[in-house]
């Protein structure tokens, strides 16, 4: 397990530097800079503005600086659009934003998730079976950018309970509507992968064994079926949480959150090189680290899995 | 996969804002005169939603609107904006001199304003201030505005002085001019002459003209200028015998800062020299690039000078807060010179990309005010009848760019085809609240101006000239036309990805179809996309374009089409046109000023570089009891003068005059 463990961390060392090279190499192929606007520069400040980010050197000096203030110092420099913030600083402060939000979502979403797909999979084709999967289905229909939306009109606009938008830190009133919103396919998507794990599942000749030892239904379905289920729960959810930790776009814009998903999207219409690449490497790490959290999960919930 | 990404993003929103305008109407419709919430904040706090995350607290950096709000906060100059008029008023100058042709002004400061650590601000300030502003080093995109003044444009682009290594003698343009054209010369270049004076006799004191010797070399014939990259100067050199032989055996020295024309004439006087008469200069100083930095902390700090910790300020507020990606915010600064006059306590400029949750803030009553622009046009309907909703003219326009070095665009007549086949009238009807435009200048902004129109609306007369250019257009029996010659493949409209881009980029199409019988393809492109195609005139056809005022003078448009670079977005550059300017902006008169400029309006018109469509107008909200701010043409607040009025009977029931 732990040589396990050891060679997929060094595997994802070199994976990251490809994504960092690949990264650096379309922002390159994109038209268009960082300092163009809508009232273009005249050429003798474009000059300068290029001498000044080192833009006039050759290609290959770019890259070896990049690559070597990466290497050196984990140093991935300075924004071009917001003078003088480094990435590591833009990274480090958006990150606990947009993970306070990712993880209650994830949270609120496996709980409600679980439950309703358990419960739904224990008597299938019932009346609650029927309610929480045309739940489901709705959940998954409605994309965040209408329910966010929908959410503010009911409890911001009409009932003035909650802000619409905007960070007041954790804990506040803020929180609520941007953490349902994100929630809410992720926990529909949970419910119905719980369902049918649990429907394979219960039907499996183990599940019998253990009810024919006289074991509770509750015991079965908690200890037995439950760890069996959440296979597919468990596969889907990795990658998800590494994705809400790191920012969602179109949550963090219709409720202005400085998360790190915000400054993802801007980075990438601003062509903030070391921005954008600094935020890329750290989603990729983030996502290998997940996915290696998921096979680890693997072997804990299914004891056929060894590695 | 970012261009998708934002395609589905932007799908998004749209379907999203549509959901949300939909519904929202329908609550707003009860509750009255004023959209949403109308209680005023407990304390004497100003929550404006400012629009994009500023990029940089450093004044001469961004060129934003939402930078240069908060810059009006934070920072002055030796002038600011009018809350009205947008004309210059006095700030850190309290008086200023200007001599007799307008190449040179001088600027008395108070001696009682200090910055926000409590250090004496001084002429010296000043002067830091804009050298830097203009250093290539720090390479700010506003540079350019300064450009006017002596030297200042060499500086920054790096140009040499030629001089003679023996005699220190430098080599002067005037040495290698051609004598036929040669342009009259501003005073503020002519050798001093104590008989005459350069300024109206004045009782004040101190006196505008106390003598120095960075003066007398002000005042001496410019020096030659040249390239300095040395393959960029060998280039100039090799082209022109007379310059060569001028510069044998001369050595090159850069120009430095302290060769720019501003000059600390004592602690509380500044003298600005100009290249050239410029009687407009005196209202672009408000702008950001001449609003001071601080030197100490700067030469202390570098690029972290403006972190919350170590930033100082100059203006009636100062940094309290920079939560980014969140909000700015600014406290009155007990220290600043007027400070008994600033009224706001604190303003908290909220960040916010998008215009549906502005709007939702606002109407909750979590904003007091919008930035502008923020109503999208499909919410007018509901909106635009609100008493708190903020109508005036705008110094913006849109217009389409023509690529005038391709054919079949580089035919004049084929390029007044097109303009004359667009109905302008009925499309600003369509966007309710924009007005239509035949020219480049903005409609109803620059009083007296008297603006020349271009060609109007007349499918008939376009059919007839792109006949004659040799594409002719034929009626088909159903009453519409055809084009059957004209070269649609070499023609396209393109343009930003947005709504509003879209709707005027299809209105012009429909136009074209059905006036002309020429379906152009339409292109819309990411933005940096289509900026750099714009920009490097890599389109065939047509691009969107718009620009707004860097300040309240007609030139501010005009001068776009001044440079050859072809940074203008059409590649229409034309010597007469950029004399036709020049000889303008010497006119000492107002009038005749702008007479000149409204002839070499008319000039670049006849040339149709350009198919002008609307002058935009402000669209923004505040609150009743927000008063001070107005729905001035540049959205360039004066904070200081805003404040919270807190008995209903003084509110805002209309929108604000802007007459004095």
């Amino acid at each position: 397990m732990l040589r396990f463990i050891i060679r997929r961390l060094l595997i994802t060392i070199p994976t990251i530097f490809v994504v960092i090279t690949i990264t650096w190499g379309l922002i390159r192929l994109a038209p268009g800079n960082f300092y163009s606007g809508e009232k273009t520069i005249p050429p003798a400040i474009e000059k300068n503005i290029r001498e000044k980010y080192g833009l006039d050197k050759p290609w290959y000096q770019q890259y070896g600086r990049t690559i070597w203030n990466i290497v050196r110092h984990l140093d991935f420099g300075t924004s071009l659009k917001y003078e003088g913030q480094s990435v590591n600083s833009i990274i480090a402060r958006s990150l606990p934003v947009s993970a306070t939000v990712g993880i209650l979502a994830y949270l609120l979403a496996l709980i409600v998730g679980i439950v309703a797909g358990s419960i739904a999979a224990l008597k299938p084709n019932s009346k609650r079976d029927y309610a929480s999967m045309a739940l489901a289905m709705l959940g998954i229909s409605i994309p965040n950018f209408v329910l966010g939306p929908i959410l503010v009109l009911i409890f911001s606009l009409t009932l003035y309970w909650l802000p619409p938008s905007r960070w007041n830190g954790f804990p506040s009133r803020n929180v609520i509507l941007p953490v349902l919103t994100l929630s809410g396919l992720y926990m529909a998507y949970i419910a119905r992968l719980t369902r049918a794990g649990m429907l394979e599942v219960l039907r499996s000749d183990y599940i019998r064994t253990a009810r024919a030892k006289g074991l509770t239904e509750m015991q079965v379905v908690i200890r037995h079926a439950l760890r069996g289920g959440l296979m597919p729960v468990v596969s889907y959810t990795g990658p998800a949480l590494a994705f809400l930790v790191t920012g969602t776009v179109v949550v963090e814009r219709i409720f202005v959150l400085p998360g790190l998903g915000s400054y993802f999207i801007q980075a990438s219409l601003n062509r903030d090189e070391p921005l954008i690449l600094g935020i890329v490497a750290f989603v990729a790490i983030t996502l290998l680290l997940m996915n290696l959290l998921v096979d680890i999960a693997y072997a804990y919930l299914d004891p056929r899995i060894r590695y | 996969m970012s261009q998708l990404f934002l395609k589905q993003l932007i799908g998004g929103m749209a379907i999203a804002s549509m959901v949300f305008g939909a519904t929202s109407c329908r609550v707003t419709a009860t509750t009255g005169d004023f959209y949403g919430n109308t209680t005023p904040p407990r304390q004497n706090i100003l929550r404006y939603v400012n629009g994009d995350e500023p990029e940089s607290l450093d004044p001469p950096i961004s060129t934003g609107q939402p930078e240069a709000r908060i810059y009006m906060a934070l920072y002055q100059g030796l002038v600011d904006y009018d809350p009205k008029t947008l004309n210059a008023i006095p700030a850190l100058a309290e008086r200023w001199d200007i001599n007799n042709d307008s190449s040179e002004f001088v600027f008395h400061l108070r001696r009682n304003a200090v910055w926000s650590n409590g250090d004496p601000i001084t002429a010296h300030d000043f002067v830091y201030s804009i050298r830097r502003g203009l250093s290539p080093e720090l390479a700010s995109k506003n540079a350019y505005l300064a450009y006017y003044i002596t030297y200042a444009e060499a500086y920054d682009r790096k140009a040499v002085f030629a001089r003679d290594p023996q005699t220190k003698q430098f080599v002067l343009e005037q040495d290698v001019a051609d004598s036929a054209a040669a342009a009259p010369v501003a005073l503020s270049q002519k050798p001093l002459d104590p008989a005459a004076t350069e300024y109206k006799p004045t009782t004040e004191e101190p006196k505008p003209d106390p003598d120095t010797p960075f003066h007398q070399l002000m005042h001496s014939p410019p020096r030659l200028t040249l390239p300095g990259d040395e393959t960029a100067r060998n280039k100039l050199l090799a082209k022109n015998a007379k310059l060569q032989a001028a510069v044998k055996d001369k050595e090159f020295v850069p120009v430095s800062a302290e060769d720019i024309g501003v000059e600390a004439v004592d602690d509380y006087t500044v003298r600005i020299s100009l290249s050239q008469s410029a009687a407009y200069f005196l209202g672009l100083l408000g702008h950001q690039l001449f609003r001071l930095a601080p030197r100490k902390i700067i030469e202390q700090y570098g690029e972290q000078w403006t972190k919350p910790e170590h930033i100082v300020t100059c203006g009636p507020f100062k940094l309290k807060a920079w939560l980014p990606y969140s909000e700015v915010v600014v406290e009155r600064d007990p220290l600043y010179w007027d400070a008994a006059n600033v009224h706001l306590d604190e303003i908290h400029f909220f960040v916010s990309a998008d215009n549906p949750t502005s709007l939702n803030l606002y109407k909750v009553g979590e904003a007091d005010a919008v930035l502008n622009h923020a109503v999208p046009n499909a919410w007018l309907r509901v909106v635009r009848p609100k008493k708190d909703y903020m109508d005036g003219a705008e110094a913006a326009i849109a217009f389409i760019n023509i690529n005038v070095t391709k054919p079949p665009m580089n035919d004049l007549r084929v390029r007044r085809a097109f303009n004359m086949a667009i109905d302008k009238i009925n499309y600003a009807k369509s966007r309710l609240i924009t007005k239509p435009l035949s020219a480049f200048t903005p409609e109803g902004i620059f009083v007296g101006y008297p603006q020349p129109k271009g060609e109007g609306f007349d499918p008939e007369q376009a059919r007839k000239l792109l006949g004659e250019a040799g594409f002719s257009v034929t009626k088909q029996a159903d009453g519409s036309f055809q084009c059957k010659a004209f070269p649609v493949g070499e023609v396209e409209l393109i343009f930003n990805t947005n709504s509003s881009n879209k709707s005027m980029a299809e209105f012009m199409q429909a136009q074209w179809k059905q006036n002309l019988g020429i379906t152009v393809p339409l292109r819309s492109m990411e933005s940096k996309t289509y900026l750099s195609a714009r920009s490097k005139l890599e389109y065939k056809g047509f691009a969107i374009g718009l620009w707004s005022a860097d300040y309240m003078d007609p030139f501010t448009f005009l001068g776009l089409f001044s440079t050859p670079d072809g940074s203008n977005g059409s590649g229409w550059y034309d010597l007469k046109y950029v004399d036709m300017l020049n000889e303008a902006n010497r006119m000492l008169d107002q009038k005749q000023r702008y007479d000149l400029l409204a002839k070499a309006e008319k000039f670049m018109l006849e040339n149709q570089p350009v198919i002008p469509i609307e002058t935009f107008a402000v669209n923004w909200l505040k609150k009743p009891y927000v008063k001070g701010m107005y729905p001035n043409a540049g959205s360039l607040y004066a904070w200081k003068f805003v404040y919270i009025e807190r008995d209903p009977a003084k509110w805002d029931y209309a929108v604000p005059s802007l007459a004095d």
